[in-house]
């Protein structure tokens, strides 16, 4: 049989089976950041590593001033300046390599880098070992774990947390091994430790801190991309997979059609065809029938994790761009503001009352009420405040110690809406 | 880029940069007082001293964090300047090499990860220039060598420089991203819109889609009572169509039926002439024995999505025959007049009894009845057993 493959279990994946998130690996905005980053660096942080690559050329400039100045304490200088001349050597090189690669650093450079910077280490103690006080000699080997700031946007944080931890513990080492402490040089001791992992270790922090924040603003603004869609919106997700399920069923019926597949078809590929039909026919019938923020809470990690809906009527649909921006923005601020408390909230649309206050003409109102747990009054972002007002008429009040929120929401009538198009085509 | 972006960006670099500034800053205080602690150091009424204003630029630090206000970073530089000052006091220490090394932490690691708060105002500015001459002054009187490039002094200039650098990096890097993300949501809605379009144009294949599912049920039953040669030409066709789909057509079996009477519909592009799209049905039914005889008019003009839910609910009654009548043979008979066009199916089969079969069962609840009810049509069922069934389908012209 030729190259269609069994859907997977579940593909409507989210939509039948839980009605909840999409998995992460495939949601748009992990999608989007692989896509953006393909290019080995991921968004923004291109810059950043530039940047990182200055603050290592500032450190060793500064420790190349304090070599100079110690040079003549050194019993054998030779080592110490071989350590020194490799790490600039190598700093450049690497730089350069990475400019001309296209801001990547593929696993083999940084295995030779990490080697030569353990060569630079050593040298260096090698240089400082007789004079037996680590923390008031070293140079080039504190500066070494500064060089890593070159790898700190194009390795995996991982990665340089474990190299620093081993700079750490070779530094212990060599103070034990070399240096009888005592009171006098233990403050250097503890300075030279600091000095060496602590700036590397800040700033493989921020890459990270950096990553999360284009991760959630990226999420973000695909998210906001839905408040231009259509009342009903099938959603990416649900049109790709109709596409595939499409052309799975088109190479299903060419492989029966010229004899490949021998008819009657043996049981795995008639149940292979059970399941297109299945599948095909949800999406057919279930496509239509959700609306923009139903997509924007599934397709979105940040929101799936933590916003429910429910919106039986599909109410969503009928608000204008404007107040879907709104009531997105609003409850990403309620769910993101305090990220590391565990924040839910949950949106429910109407119902319409059977008599709707007509406070103006062709106009209905649609109450919307935001619940929220683990979100106290007092910690809501200011900017909430004015995305409400912007939805609508809202109370505010505190259930369970966490916010609710109640919107009276005016849209425009739809069977109004509808009469007017009649109207417009006749 | 909106107001409501920029805003934003400029909160999540704030944010950035002051959670940045508490957690190097505690971590480098706790490295200080760590060191301050190691016997004979400082006396020990300076270490109290010392302590508490320690604990006081942690506060700070952690109030910083959270709240991004001007007067926790004096509160958080004021008290480590004040542990400075108390440090270079004559009487404090006899070790003062010792003294220098332990606070470089804190004049080059505390105090300095403050100038990354401290770049994006002129007032701001100032204050960071204020701490980092103090913090330079101060140690060089604390290592008391008269070495102006010592060691302690080189290293809290160092500890400034390049702190004052990655404030002034991260904050023109956030920018610099947030116009990328723009860029990237700007290419994203307009695959969502593409995506929708084109789910659209799938979904609103409904005629197609319909002999694609009905062709798919036969290959899960393994094609059992109907001719394999059949059912080929059956998947080969619909595979045909779905090609087109994917190739940009509308999927519509009426684009690839031969015009069989050459007519061409002239009043609107989205009008189909019903004859055409009725002999693909029969032909399918054909293919899967059942013999449809067709009678009455053929030149009916419909719009496109009355023709769609038309052909669907006729060739769902027609599927039902297949199914549970038991017979070979079934009768369409199409009529029309100003307003309204006509489908009569009739068979001669087993019949049922209209009381005993809930509609739902069948699937004429939301394969036939809905269908039509969204294009303004009606269907009416007539049955009893032994004298066959007759379904009446009309929707509006």
């Amino acid at each position: 049989m030729s190259g269609y493959g069994r859907p997977e279990e579940n593909t409507l994946g989210t939509i039948i089976g839980k009605r909840g998130r999409p998995k992460p690996s495939s949601s748009p905005a992990a999608r989007a950041l692989r896509k953006a980053s393909s290019g080995g660096a991921s968004v923004g942080t291109g810059f950043l590593g530039v940047g990182a690559g200055i603050a290592a050329a500032i450190a060793v400039m500064g420790g190349l001033v304090l070599f100079a100045s110690r040079f003549s304490t050194y019993p054998n200088v030779l080592p110490a300046a071989f350590a020194w001349l490799l790490l600039c050597l190598m700093l450049i090189i690497v730089g350069v390599i990475i400019s001309i690669a296209g801001e990547r650093m593929p696993p083999w450079l940084f295995a030779v880098f990490l080697v030569s910077l353990a060569v630079v280490i050593a040298l260096d103690f090698i240089a400082i070992w007789p004079q037996h006080n680590i923390g008031a000699h070293a140079t080039a080997s504190v500066i070494a774990s500064y060089g890593l700031l070159v790898a700190v946007t194009l390795r995996p944080a991982k990665e340089i947390f474990i190299s620093l931890g081993v700079v750490g513990a070779v530094f212990v080492a060599a103070i034990l091994l070399t240096t009888p402490l005592t009171r006098e040089n233990l403050p250097a001791q503890l300075a030279i430790i600091a000095a060496a992992l602590a700036p590397p270790s800040f700033a493989t922090w921020l890459v990270v801190y950096f990553r999360k924040i284009v991760q959630r603003e990226l999420d973000r603004v695909l998210v906001q991309s839905t408040v231009s869609a259509p009342r009903f919106a099938v959603g990416m997700m649900a049109s790709e997979e109709l596409a595939r399920l499409d052309l799975a069923a088109e190479e299903l019926f060419d492989s029966v059609a010229s004899g490949r597949a021998k008819l009657p078809l043996d049981p795995k590929t008639a149940s292979l065809a059970a399941s297109l039909a299945t599948e095909l026919r949800l999406h057919l019938i279930e496509g239509r029938r959700e609306t923009w923020l139903y997509h924007a809470i599934t397709e979105s990690e940040q929101l799936g994790k933590s916003v429910t809906l429910s919106d039986p009527s599909s109410l969503a649909g009928l608000l204008e761009p404007k107040q879907r921006d709104a009531l997105l923005s609003s409850v990403w601020l309620l769910v993101t503001e305090k990220s590391q408390d565990r924040a839910t909230v949950h949106v429910t649309l109407g119902p319409v009352s059977a008599a709707p206050r007509e406070s103006h003409d062709n106009m209905v109102t649609v109450p919307i009420a935001i619940a929220t747990t683990g979100v106290a009054r007092n910690r809501v972002d200011p900017a909430t405040w004015g995305y409400l007002a912007q939805l609508g008429a809202h109370t505010n009040s505190t259930e369970n110690s966490s916010l609710r929120v109640e919107i009276d929401c005016e849209v425009a009538n739809p069977a109004d809406q509808y009469h007017a198009e009649q109207t417009v085509q006749r | 880029m909106t107001m409501v972006h920029v805003e934003l960006i400029s909160k999540e670099r704030d944010r950035l940069l002051h959670r940045a500034t508490r957690f190097m800053g505690i971590t480098m205080t706790i490295v200080t007082f760590l060191g301050l602690s190691i016997p004979g150091i400082v006396d020990p009424t300076s270490f109290l001293a010392m302590g508490l204003l320690l604990v006081l630029l942690i506060v700070s630090l952690m109030r910083l964090g959270s709240n991004h206000a001007i007067v926790w970073v004096l509160l958080g530089l004021s008290s480590g300047i004040a542990v400075l000052v108390i440090a270079q006091l004559p009487f404090v220490t006899e070790n003062r090499e010792g003294l220098a090394t332990v606070l470089i932490p804190l004049a080059g690691g505390t105090l300095a990860v403050f100038a990354m708060v401290l770049t994006h105002t002129v007032t701001r500015v100032v204050i960071l220039c204020v701490a980092f001459g103090a913090s330079l002054w101060l140690i060089f009187l604390i290592a008391g060598t008269g070495d102006i490039l010592g060691f302690a002094v080189g290293t809290v200039l160092v500890g400034w420089a390049i702190s004052t650098f990655a404030g002034v990096w991260i904050t023109a890097s956030i920018p610099r991203a947030a116009r990328r993300i723009h860029s990237i949501g700007r290419a994203h809605r307009a695959e969502r819109q593409a995506s929708e379009t084109e789910a659209q144009r799938r979904q609103s294949a409904r005629l197609l889609h319909d002999t694609v599912l009905a062709t798919l049920t036969l290959l899960a039953h393994s094609g059992v009572g109907v001719t394999a040669s059949a059912l080929r030409a059956q998947a080969g066709e619909d595979a045909q169509l779905l090609r087109q789909l994917r190739l940009g057509g509308s999927g519509n079996p009426q684009d690839l039926a031969p015009t069989s009477t050459g007519s061409v519909p002239i009043t609107s592009p989205d009008d189909a002439i019903l004859g055409t799209t009725l002999e693909s049905v029969k032909q399918r039914f054909g293919r899967m024995g059942l013999e449809v005889s067709w009678h009455g008019t053929g030149q009916v003009l419909l719009p496109g999505d009355v023709l769609d839910a038309f052909l669907l609910a006729l060739a769902e009654c027609l599927e039902n025959v297949r199914r549970h009548a038991g017979v070979t043979e079934a009768h369409v008979t199409i009529t029309d007049d100003e307003t309204t066009v006509r489908a009569m199916v009739t068979d001669s089969g087993i019949g049922f009894d209209v009381k005993d079969i809930d509609s739902a069962r069948l699937g004429l609840k939301d394969s036939v009845i809905g269908r039509l009810g969204e294009v303004g049509g009606t269907a009416r069922l007539f049955s009893s057993p032994g004298s066959g069934t007759t379904v009446v389908l009309e929707v509006p012209k």
